[in-house]
């Protein structure tokens, strides 16, 4: 499903992202990517949605290398690959509604799909009841619940999480966590990225440790090793 | 064609969502328009003062009074084959002699000498006017053969020769200082518009990255910007023109004690709206959509 083959990241001489990283990640599959700040976890992510592009190295999303993505292809790229943030990347100026209807009205999708779709998305994460409230008027976690709505109206086949707990407590990190793992059971893959050992060590799946820039450890059913 | 209207919407709502935001464009671009049309009223009335100016002077050619009638023709002939030429107004003998009297009727001793006189000592006058000050001498020099020293006896443009040079030269310069003063105006403009746009921008950058990230193309990112500064524009037209044509009409009764003109800047907005409205749109919008697609642009390379 998702294949790096050697990619490496410099952004100077001095300053390495990632380094010679090799890695492949299957259908369905729930993967931590885990390591200290910069070590290369967030650029790993920024490569996926093609917000930066690798200085060496082939990355493969099932069929469609992206490494040499051109401009006009990213916006399709971005609506099959549901991102959700640390901050949460939501329009301040949109309702909960809105927010996540936006995604569906940037890709052209009818009206009537977006009425059909929203509610159901914003059921599954139990914010239907604040559909109308603005971002601010939330609490994080209710705000991260928006943001994972928003990344599932086009039922992608793949969700990166980068740093989904971050800016949350543990009741609100674990509710967040628990939904990322019933959408993993409906067949989508998860790539987590995180520095939280207690999150990474309760799932007991797949884990990738990064550390300046490299894979220093790849396992299954694995625990937070740093 | 959806997405067309989405973006109209999106203006629409981010426009009433940041109301504050724009009022404050809309503001900034009615201050800049003000500037522009104080500047076009400027113009207009440097402009209608040195037409003036130029209107009041002309040559005079005063024939001999023995000339003949063939001579005269053929001068005023020779005279209008100039292209500077605008104007020759010709007036016989008799017209002379009465224009002499009525402008001498309070001396008493001119009147009695010319009765004394039996015959018209006046010969027929040409009167003549160029598009320019300075085409006058080309008028005069032509007329300066000896083909016509017989014929004209005397010419009023000697010596009134340095008072049309120094009017050409005071033209010249207030034509100068509105120019130059159209080019700052110009550039101010832009600089207000540009900075104003970009901090618009500059605030809603985040916004712009998360469209971005949920797979906005960037036709949808900058379309809403558009529509937006194609109704700011659109509005700051409108006041501005309303609010300059309501004060034109105030400050009329006044140019018209300078100029002798009346209804001078009313006349000029109401032949010209059509085209200020179109032109000062246009600029703005350009100058708008231009500023917001520069800064913009880093933002959508994301």
């Amino acid at each position: 499903m998702i294949n790096l083959q050697g990619i490496s990241k410099f952004y100077t001489r001095d300053s390495v992202g990632l380094h010679d990283v090799s890695l492949s990640i299957d259908h369905g599959e729930f993967v931590s990517v885990v390591g200290q700040s910069g070590t290369g976890k967030t650029t790993l992510v920024k490569l996926l949605i093609a917000e930066e592009r690798p200085t060496q190295g082939t990355i493969s999303i099932g069929d469609w290398d992206i490494t040499k993505i051109s401009q006009r292809d990213i916006p399709l790229l971005r609506r099959q690959i549901g991102v959700i943030f640390q901050d949460f990347k939501l329009l301040p100026g949109k309702t909960v509604e809105e927010n996540v209807a936006f995604a569906m009205q940037v890709a052209g999708e009818s009206i009537k799909r977006i009425r059909n779709v929203v509610p159901k998305v914003l059921d599954i994460v139990g914010l239907a009841h604040k559909s109308h409230r603005y971002p601010t008027q939330l609490s994080g976690g209710e705000q991260q619940r928006v943001a994972i709505a928003r990344s599932l109206v086009h039922r992608p086949k793949i969700l990166v999480a980068d740093e989904p707990t971050g800016n949350l407590d543990t009741v609100n990190s674990q509710e967040i966590i628990e939904i990322l793992k019933k959408i993993n059971e409906f067949g989508t893959t998860i790539v987590l990225v995180t520095h939280d050992k207690d999150i990474v060590n309760q799932l007991r799946k797949r884990v990738i440790t990064i550390d300046n820039g490299k894979i220093i450890s790849d396992a299954d059913h694995a625990k937070y090793r740093l | 064609m959806i997405s067309f209207f989405r973006v109209i919407k999106f203006a629409l709502q981010d426009m009433v969502r940041n109301m504050s935001l724009s009022l404050m464009t809309v503001v900034i671009l009615v201050l800049m328009l003000l500037s522009v049309n104080t500047l076009v009223v400027v113009k207009t009335i440097t402009g209608e003062a040195v037409r003036t100016v130029k209107d009041q002077i002309d040559v005079s050619l005063y024939f001999a009074s023995d000339v003949e009638q063939e001579q005269v023709d053929e001068l005023t002939s020779f005279i209008e084959s100039f292209p500077e030429v605008t104007e020759i107004v010709y007036f016989d003998s008799n017209e002379v002699l009465n224009d002499f009297k009525s402008s001498h009727q309070e001396r008493d001793y001119v009147i009695d000498a010319l009765d004394e006189i039996v015959q018209n000592p006046f010969g027929p006058t040409l009167v003549v006017k160029t598009r320019e000050p300075n085409d006058y001498q080309k008028v005069i020099e032509a007329v300066s053969i000896p083909e016509y020293a017989d014929v004209i006896e005397a010419k009023t443009f000697g010596d009134t020769q340095e008072y049309i040079r120094r009017i050409d030269v005071i033209t010249q310069q207030v034509e100068g200082f509105v120019l130059m003063l159209t080019g700052l105006f110009a550039v101010i403009a832009f600089f207000v518009i540009f900075n104003t746009v970009r901090v618009a921008i500059y605030t809603q950058r985040e916004e712009i990255g998360i469209k971005k990230l949920v797979g906005a193309t960037n036709w949808f990112v900058r379309g809403p910007y558009i529509v937006e500064s194609i109704v700011f524009s659109a509005v700051a037209v409108a006041i501005t023109l309303t609010a300059v044509y309501m004060a034109v009409q105030v400050i009329d009764p006044y140019v018209a004690v300078m100029l002798e003109t009346e209804g001078l800047l009313t006349a000029f907005y109401d032949q010209n709206m059509m085209q200020q409205v179109l032109m000062q749109f246009g600029v703005v919008l350009a100058l708008t959509i231009t500023t917001s697609g520069l800064a913009m642009r880093r933002y959508l390379r994301r």
